[in-house]
């Protein structure tokens, strides 16, 4: 195939003084609105670094480039913007691949900026080329080189536009250092200049198939209302709860769909899938329609497709065409943006009666679903520190208004049941990719894009000494994260299974740790640790006053298993319940 | 856009049956990467793929055959769909539409009058002409589409086939709306 003459070929009218890329790139992260850029120099993104003190920009120098990596995506969820990691050529870019995949599988919009090794030299095996734009294209919205500073202008706002538009997602840029150091004369395009023809857009506006909708819900006993992550990016919560109560109908959320309605709503009915509610999960076995918003009905909600919703007309409403239809049997499907669709709904829907008897059913169901819990049978009480009860506690102390960052195993599984949440942008999690290591670096990116709020990473102690080299990052820029290492010394989540499902034949399910608190000295963070229920409050206190990071080393139960369970290859309505207390 | 009673992917219902799509893309480096390799983690195997220019500049066209379920591929086309690099996706499959490959085959020259009537037979159906001949070696092409191909490609086993080369399949939709070569998407 033949190249394309690059639309931002110089117009003789359009130009303006010359400036080499690097001062190309900053300028357009700037006109972008960004504001802070984690990254990591290296030899063929030093053209960036010696201009970057020019310009507005607040660049963390991170640990690693997959905390660089987490931290824009925690910077993104937390702001609803984009977040920008930057990186060398070879090891350095390819330590991105993580975060991007992150990003990619949760929808964050996310541009990460690498260098490589001069256009000559390209294909060449050069000192330390990598063909980073071929390994991110799988996890990527999109990736390429930028092979001429003239495109420079253009690829920067295409990829901002990229990354947020639509589905959101993540966008590589792959700069060879020489397009950094020549001129262009070529001004920032304009945004109706970009050129995006394949940029799938989502018509806006009124969603004619809320018609069809509206008459299911008339017609329907049962709903429910699954809301995912998609709400959120439509920062649609408002209208969720609008349409949630002139319908009468309870909402269940998805992991990254925590914050679509406040916990305390009477219509929330609660967190829904694999390690969700109890109760959820059986109203979406007892429903008869079950309308899915901006969520993908993916395993870890669904169990068995085939005995999923099993009583339920199933409506799927996403702005991604592909995702409807993908997992699950589709009664109506609807690809429109989530705000739309629930805007649409709003102008059509009667004010509805109250469900009486179904909204008694989830009553009854819960009561029995929160006794069984932990959290409802006051292990705690009896002297033992259990995860539930310290989330919660955290929850409390922070009036529910923190920012939540929580790793990936069973700590993630007790911040999403037990914290208790409020808002919307306050939960950030690696849902799709499950990433360990996720929670320190982007509560980092969270704190800094969202200062006014306390921000917690909850983080398991596997997965803390994944990217706890972030500590470093945290102390250098004062960033007030305060972390909550749930510490069972095991991989728990591992743990768990092995129990469970392989007859407690555990194998690498132990792991040792450093003295976390002794860690903390040396790096000069204030830090804690709490082994018994009644520590909890005081600590939490303490840490909450640190002026820049924190942590508390929470010596939990080591034994203590996440219920209830969907076990792989099951069903919703074939779950393992823990042992009533 | 409200998409009916579709069925999860790898239902047991499902049509699996040979598929030719047609795509509008952005010609640029990297677009053939992006679109095998997203048929590549879905696990299709491509029976053929063609890119060539279109009459747009910056836009090429590929057609690709692939074998699937009907309902899984309906999945896929609309994740190739949301590539960037993609501008429209259409499966022809089940529309008015043409197809046609291009193959060049190395034969052993025919012996005898009755053989070499019988090879001119078999190239004629498949749209086929000798290009060169020498007492060794007989080159032709054939142009048909797929199936007349392989029938021919099947007899001329018996008539000497030594080596070929396959193009893979080229397709135009033929319905008589048909605008996809502006990259409107047809419903
Ligand atoms: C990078 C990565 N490697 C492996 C896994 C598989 N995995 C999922 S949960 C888990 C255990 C996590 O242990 P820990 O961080 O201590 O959290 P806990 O479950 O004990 O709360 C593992 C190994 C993963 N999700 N991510
Ligand atoms: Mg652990």
């Amino acid at each position: 195939m033949t190249a394309v003459p690059h639309p931002s070929a110089p117009q003789p009218e359009r130009q303006v003084e010359p400036r080499i890329g690097a001062r190309a790139v900053c300028e357009g992260l700037v006109r972008e609105g960004v504001t802070t850029i984690f990254g990591y120099p290296g030899g063929t993104v030093l053209p960036i670094y010696d201009v970057l003190r020019e310009f507005p920009l607040r660049h963390i120098l991170v640990r690693h480039e997959q905390g660089g990596a987490h931290a824009a995506d925690g910077f993104s969820r937390a702001t609803g913007g984009v977040g920008v990691a930057i990186a060398t050529s070879g090891p350095g870019a390819i330590n991105l691949v993580t975060g991007l995949a992150t990003a990619m599988m949760d929808s964050v919009p996310m541009v990460a900026i690498t260098g490589n090794v001069p256009r000559a030299l390209l294909g060449k095996d050069a000192f330390q080329e990598t063909d980073i734009v071929g390994i991110a294209l799988p996890v990527t919205k999109f990736a390429t080189v930028v092979m001429d500073p003239d495109e420079v202008p253009f690829a920067v706002a295409e990829a901002f536009e990229i990354a947020r538009s639509g589905r959101p997602g993540p966008v590589l840029l792959d700069f060879p250092k020489d397009v950094l150091q020549e001129e262009t004369r070529v001004p920032h395009p304009e945004p109706y200049e970009l050129r995006l023809p394949g940029l799938l857009r989502p018509v806006r506006g009124d969603v004619p198939e809320a018609d069809e909708l509206t008459e299911m819900i008339a017609a329907a006993e049962r709903p429910l209302i699954l809301s995912g992550h998609g709400v959120q990016i439509a920062d649609a919560t408002d209208l969720l709860s609008q349409v949630a109560e002139r319908s009468e109908i309870p909402v269940a959320h998805t992991l990254l769909g925590i914050g679509n309605i406040d916990e305390t709503h009477r219509l929330s009915a609660g967190y829904a899938g694999m390690h969700g509610w109890m109760h959820v999960n059986k109203m979406i076995q007892q429903c008869d329609l079950l309308i899915g918003i901006g969520c993908r009905y993916d395993d870890r909600i669904t169990g068995k497709t085939s005995t999923f919703a099993p009583n339920a007309k199933i409506v799927h409403v996403d702005v991604d065409r592909s995702e409807i239809g993908k997992n699950v049997r589709t009664d109506l499907g609807i690809v429109a943006d989530a705000g739309d669709l629930l805007a649409a709904l709003l102008r059509r829907l009667p004010q509805s009666e109250p469900r009486t008897e179904w909204m008694a059913q989830l009553a009854s169901w819960r009561e029995v679903s929160e006794a069984r819990s932990w959290h409802g049978s006051g292990a705690w009480r009896e002297g033992r520190l259990s995860a539930d009860y310290v989330v919660d506690q955290i929850g409390e102390a922070t009036d529910h208004q923190a920012t939540l960052v929580s790793d990936v195993g069973q700590n993630q599984m007790w911040a999403a049941r037990y914290f208790g949440f409020r808002k919307p942008f306050h939960h950030l999690s690696s849902g799709g990719l499950g990433t360990m290591g996720y929670a320190v670096p982007a509560a980092m990116g969270a704190a800094l894009g969202a200062p006014e709020r306390e921000t917690w990473a909850v983080v398991g102690d596997g997965g803390f000494q994944m990217t706890m080299q972030e500590l470093a990052t945290l102390v250098q820029d004062q960033i007030p994260v305060r972390i909550a290492v749930l510490n069972n010394h095991r991989l728990g989540m591992i743990r768990q299974w092995q129990e469970i499902i392989y007859d407690e034949n555990y194998h690498s399910a132990e792991l040792l740790g450093p003295d976390l608190v002794r860690l903390c000295e040396a790096y000069g963070i204030p830090a804690w640790r709490a082994t018994r229920p009644d520590e909890v409050a005081g600590v939490i206190a303490e840490a909450r006053k640190a002026p820049g990071p924190a942590l508390i080393d929470f010596h939990l139960d080591e034994a203590q298993n996440v219920y209830p369970m969907m076990l792989p290859g099951k069903g919703l309505s074939d779950m393992v319940e823990g042992a009533a207390e | 856009m409200a998409a009916r009673q579709t069925r999860p992917a790898g239902e047991a219902d499902a049509i699996h049956r040979r598929h030719v799509v047609s795509a509008l893309v952005v010609d640029r480096p990297g677009t053939l990467n992006r679109v095998s390799g997203l048929l590549r983690a879905r696990s299709f195997n491509i029976e053929s793929l063609t890119v060539g220019t279109t009459h747009e500049p910056g836009h090429s066209r590929m057609t690709i055959a692939i074998r699937g379920d009907d309902g899984h591929l309906r999945q896929v086309l609309a994740q190739l769909e949301r590539l960037i690099e993609v501008l429209d996706v259409t499966d022809l499959t089940g529309r008015p539409h043409l197809e046609l490959e291009l193959v060049l085959v190395e034969l052993t020259p025919p012996r005898g009058t009755a053989d070499k009537r019988e090879l001119e037979g078999v190239l004629a159906s498949a749209g086929g002409e000798i290009l060169t001949r020498d007492a060794s070696v007989w080159r032709a092409r054939l142009t048909a589409a797929p199936d007349a191909i392989n029938r021919a490609l099947e007899a001329l086993r018996s008539h000497g086939l030594r080596r070929l080369v396959r193009a893979g399949a080229v397709a135009m939709a033929a319905d008589s709306s048909s605008d996809i070569e502006n990259g409107a998407t047809p419903e």
